[in-house]
């Protein structure tokens, strides 16, 4: 099997050859760590925007070769050239949303130009861009077909509180529900829009990245999710399911009261499975494993970063004993390979997954 | 006077509800640091036990603790000329290069809502800026946040920082976020640590009842 074929099986609820890899996010210091073990030149970790054009271009490059090299079966790829540089340590995107860049991982969104009814009915968002998805034009030229190729897109709660503040969002709960609809309504037609694009584009699988949950509860009420949030982005997964895309759902955080409202949505695959946040692979399968793929788990708060590759092996082996029974599971870290990780944990959990991810053997 | 007249608006997040049933309960004669002591700060500490079992979220707790301080600024004169004196003043930050801030405005909420002033100096913050915060509030406790792995390491220095500094025998570190222990608070030299924003209340209740007793145990 390719790795699209293998990732689309999984999705499908079906078992591959073998348990597909996945990696959801990686920031640039572990491409270059990791990077470091198959090719030379690469410079000093720094974040992409504090590289000179070659230093980019490399970067890039390294990150198709580990995709490659590892046999990682997904590529993800993300809007780019949607922002300005406002000074050293700011970037504005194409919302007018200001984030604070920081070399511990992706810029955060700190300056919110939406806050009330009045500002709404003055600001115009932006038309989603098709020269934005050159990263999803890039890997679809490098893999040529054989990689299955994801789209991390930012949901309507994210994007919601990006724009009008997160205190905001939340007071407006009570204070202004109608203004959080419209909001809300907006960015599903932003999204909407862009789905076009990338399945124009040859998308395989939409990510609706949309982070709602702490390690013990979600962020708002399992009510207020269901009415402000979910419904929006059900949309995009209809629209996905039309276009013949797969889409899965992204979450960080303890989903357990949510599960029924995110299953209604029709999600292919759930991720990333935080292990301390009780979403343990034993009780995720068994409880609705029958229902919806499962991508993750591998800790990426203490396993990656402090673990050796032994215990990493170790953890491979049990995620794949726990939820790769019958296909339906697709090994990826419980977040994203961001810059605290150690590359040689990301290698040998690359490694375990060939090692023990082989369906005809078990 | 029923005091439950002014916890309920409290649990119900109604600013102005608080402020009026709080108005009222002066107007009756009952004394603001009883209206104080025992209304505002049981209803926090009730809503407090509602987030934390899952019963409340972070909205939830937020509406609570803004109907809470709308009803203390308007009693704040008449605290200030009773001698009423605030538990101590808290500085709160998330320590530098994290950027996460839900957790620790949670965490300043909980406090304020049980009887301390707080300075919340928000994310990414400099061990410098904590000592020249605590310096000029005269802080009784100082409470670091981190989120990312990564940043453990900054808020072992800020707290190394804070030791250095010589801000006082009474004064006391606390640390929480999610990656954080008790046995990494310890090991860090901090004096408390609690896993959740009413547990960061109990905890700094109890430092400063027992005058700065190290509450890591
Ligand atoms: C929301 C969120 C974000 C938002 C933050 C928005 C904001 N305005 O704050 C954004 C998108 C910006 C973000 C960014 C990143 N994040 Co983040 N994020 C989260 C998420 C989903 C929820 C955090 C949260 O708000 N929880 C809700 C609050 C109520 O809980 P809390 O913060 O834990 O706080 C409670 C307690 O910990 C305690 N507490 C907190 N502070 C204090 C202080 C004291 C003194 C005490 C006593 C107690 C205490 O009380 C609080 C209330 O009860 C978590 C997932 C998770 N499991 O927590 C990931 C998570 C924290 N993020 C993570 C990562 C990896 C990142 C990024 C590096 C991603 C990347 N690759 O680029 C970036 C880093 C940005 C930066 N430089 O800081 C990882 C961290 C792993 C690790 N340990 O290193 C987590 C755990 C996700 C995961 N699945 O692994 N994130």
């Amino acid at each position: 099997m390719t790795g699209k074929e293998r990732i689309l099986t999984a999705l499908a609820l079906r078992q591959p050859d073998r348990v597909p890899l996945y990696i959801h996010g990686i920031n640039e210091a572990p491409i270059i760590g990791i990077g470091r073990h198959l090719t030379d030149g690469l410079p000093e970790p720094k974040l992409f925007h504090e590289m000179d054009p070659a230093e980019k271009m490399k970067l890039l490059d390294t990150l198709f070769l580990l995709h490659e090299e590892f046999g990682v079966d997904g590529f993800t790829s993300f809007e780019i050239g949607h922002e300005v540089e406002v000074d050293a340590e700011h970037v504005k995107d194409d919302w007018g949303i200001l984030y604070t860049r920081s070399h511990h991982g992706l810029p955060v969104a700190k300056g919110h130009p939406v806050t009330n009814a009045a500002d709404l009915e003055a600001y115009r968002p932006p038309e989603p861009s098709r020269s934005h998805l050159l990263l999803l034009d890039m890997g679809r030229e490098r893999f040529a077909g054989a990689k299955a190729l994801f789209w991390l897109m930012r949901g309507t709660f994210v994007r919601s509180w990006r724009l009008i503040g997160m205190e905001n969002y939340m007071i407006n709960l009570r204070a202004d529900p109608v203004f959080l609809h419209r909001v809300a309504q907006m960015v599903e037609n932003y999204n909407l829009q862009q789905l076009e694009l990338l399945a124009e584009a040859g998308l395989d699988v939409l990510v609706v990245e949309d982070d709602i949950a702490g390690t013990d509860h979600p962020l708002i009420a399992p009510r207020h999710f269901a009415e402000f949030v979910e419904p929006y982005n059900r949309s995009l997964v209809e629209r996905a399911h039309a276009l013949g895309l797969k889409v899965v759902r992204h979450s960080d955080g303890n989903l357990w009261s949510l599960m029924d409202t995110l299953l209604a949505s029709g999600y292919d695959g759930l991720n990333p499975l935080e292990p301390q946040a009780d979403m343990g692979l034993e009780k995720v399968k068994d409880s609705v494993g029958d229902k919806i793929c499962l991508l993750g788990n591998i800790d990426c708060r203490d396993l990656l970063p402090d673990g050796t590759p032994e215990q990493v092996d170790e953890a491979v082996r049990q995620a794949i004993g726990d939820a790769a029974g019958g296909g339906g599971y697709i090994l990826c870290d419980s977040n994203s390979l961001h810059p605290g990780v150690n590359p040689e944990n990301c290698i040998a959990m690359f490694e375990a997954t060939r090692k023990y991810g082989v369906y005809d053997a078990a | 006077m029923d005091l439950s007249s002014i916890k309920q608006p409290v649990l119900d997040g109604d600013a102005q509800a608080t402020v009026a049933a709080a108005t009222e309960a002066v107007a009756a004669g009952v004394s603001p640091s009883a209206i104080l002591t025992e209304a505002l700060i049981p209803a926090m500490e009730e809503v407090g036990n509602l987030f934390a079992c899952g019963e409340y979220f972070v909205p939830e707790l937020l509406m609570a603790a803004r109907a809470m301080s709308a009803a203390v600024e308007v009693l704040r004169p008449s605290l200030v000329t009773s001698g009423y004196e605030a538990a101590g003043t808290v500085v709160i930050g998330t320590v530098q290069g994290d950027l996460h801030d839900i957790g620790k405005r949670l965490v300043a909420m909980m406090l304020e809502g049980s009887g301390f002033d707080v300075v919340d100096l928000g994310t990414d913050v400099a061990p410098e800026q904590f000592i020249a915060a605590a310096r000029d509030s005269g802080a009784a406790i100082i409470a670091l946040s981190a989120l990312l792995s990564t940043t453990l390491p900054a808020m072992q220095s800020t707290v190394e920082a804070l030791r250095a500094a010589a801000l006082g025998d009474t004064v006391r570190v606390i640390v929480g976020g999610a990656p954080v222990t008790d046995e990494f608070a310890r090991r860090i030299g901090a004096d408390g640590y609690a896993p959740d924003a009413p547990g960061a209340a109990a905890l700094a209740r109890r430092l400063v009842r027992v005058g700065g007793e190290a509450a890591v145990n």
